[in-house]
């Protein structure tokens, strides 16, 4: 088989899609009364959770009340999701294709003229925004609008030193770069995070790093982040590709704390709800 | 009428505090149980505290960027004396699959 030269033909691996259950926990939320609108799945950020991300945060309550059907998946190691010890399960790839089945398999349906509820929306946190723009990218049938949340355009995952965070985990060696500590302390702070699980995320991660531009997604988009956000440096890189998109900067909030905020959630479910 | 405090919630694993990040009801306002009420930030993340019930905000505690201990004041509710003995208990129509962070009428300290 040929493979395309592009910047992951260095890194080409086989995985192993079919067949294989990745164990993710996924959640449905049905609203009271229902919007004629598409369901809306949610993606959150590493060292995150359904939980932490979308249930504890408020999320899922205020979608509910707007009438929006939700689907939330936890990423493979978070959550109550399993932690396969293998790294292809932890792929963006294969994150993306179990995201689509699992949507697929929740009831959403590919855009159909005259039916509002069709499509799926998306809305994603860090990480989850990554995915989420891949997502929307690549599946322009199915994907009617996405919410990114905290997104950057650099990809602090792929630049994650990986060595240092594996001695500092051994012997308490301190980590010199500072993204690299930060996650890793974020990573530890996480309520039952498994931190093997974690370090098999970044580096399947590296093995596929965010490349914004190799697939621009074309759909109306919201770009939201809290105005100190130091992980969503780079937005401009993403807007400069996707000319459409709305902006929404969150004053006084930072990557951790702009997750609640309300003016964020208004503005996602407003946009969202055209 | 009667006062109901409530205090700032355990958070559990192991948090004894949290900053109030912003106040979604202000003082003198009519809130509706499971209404969000506040913002507030841990160490380990961002969560929003619905209402553990019905009722009128009489006082709200700690301006945002406060720290609020697990124990301490956090919003004190006035409602009607015929009411006020149900206060606490959680709705039928509740059976959350996991955790969830509410607060709870601080009872023990009368």
């Amino acid at each position: 088989m040929t493979m395309a030269t592009g910047r992951h033909a260095g890194a080409s691996a086989q995985h192993t899609v079919e067949g294989t259950d990745p164990g993710l926990n996924v959640q449905t939320f049905e609203p009271d009364t229902a919007a004629a609108l598409p369901p809306v799945l949610l993606i959150h950020g590493f060292a995150s959770s359904v939980a932490l991300n979308w249930e504890q945060s408020g999320w899922i309550s205020a979608l509910l009340a707007a009438g929006r059907r939700v689907i939330a998946v936890d990423l493979p190691g978070h959550g109550l999701s399993a932690a396969p010890e293998d790294v292809d399960s932890y792929s963006p790839s294969r994150i993306r294709a179990d995201l689509l089945q699992i949507a697929t398999d929740a009831g959403a349906r590919p855009l159909a003229a005259g039916h509002p509820d069709s499509g799926l929306d998306l809305i994603g946190y860090s990480l989850g925004s990554r995915l989420a723009w891949e997502f929307g990218a690549t599946q322009p049938a199915l994907v009617r609008r996405l919410v990114l949340g905290g997104p950057s355009g650099r990809d602090p995952l792929a630049e994650f030193d990986l060595a240092a965070a594996q001695r500092f985990l051994a012997d308490g060696t301190p980590i010199e770069d500072e993204s690299t500590a930060a996650l890793v302390t974020m990573a530890l702070a996480s309520p039952g995070s498994d931190m093997y699980a974690l370090l098999s995320l970044v580096e399947a991660i590296k093995e596929e790093p965010f490349d914004a531009a190799e697939a621009v997604p074309r759909q109306p988009i919201l770009i939201a982040a809290g105005e100190k956000d130091e992980r969503a440096a780079g937005i401009e890189a993403l807007q400069s590709l996707v000319p459409q998109a709305q902006v929404v900067l969150i004053p006084g909030r930072n990557h951790v704390n702009a997750v609640t905020a309300r003016a964020f959630k208004q503005a996602a479910i407003d946009f969202l709800s055209q | 009428m009667a006062e109901i405090p409530f205090p700032l919630p355990d958070l559990g694993e192991g948090l004894i505090e949290a900053t109030v990040l912003e106040w979604l009801v202000a003082e003198g306002e009519q809130v509706e149980r499971n209404q969000p009420l506040v913002e507030v930030e841990t160490t380990k993340s961002a969560l929003e505290l619905p209402s553990p019930q019905s009722g009128k905000v009489l006082k709200v505690h700690g301006a945002p960027g406060d720290v609020i201990k697990v124990g301490e004041p956090l919003i004190v509710f006035e409602v009607p004396d015929d009411t006020a003995g149900i206060v606490g208990t959680v709705p039928s129509d509740e059976a959350p699959k996991r955790r969830r962070v509410r607060l709870n009428a601080n009872l023990d300290e009368d």
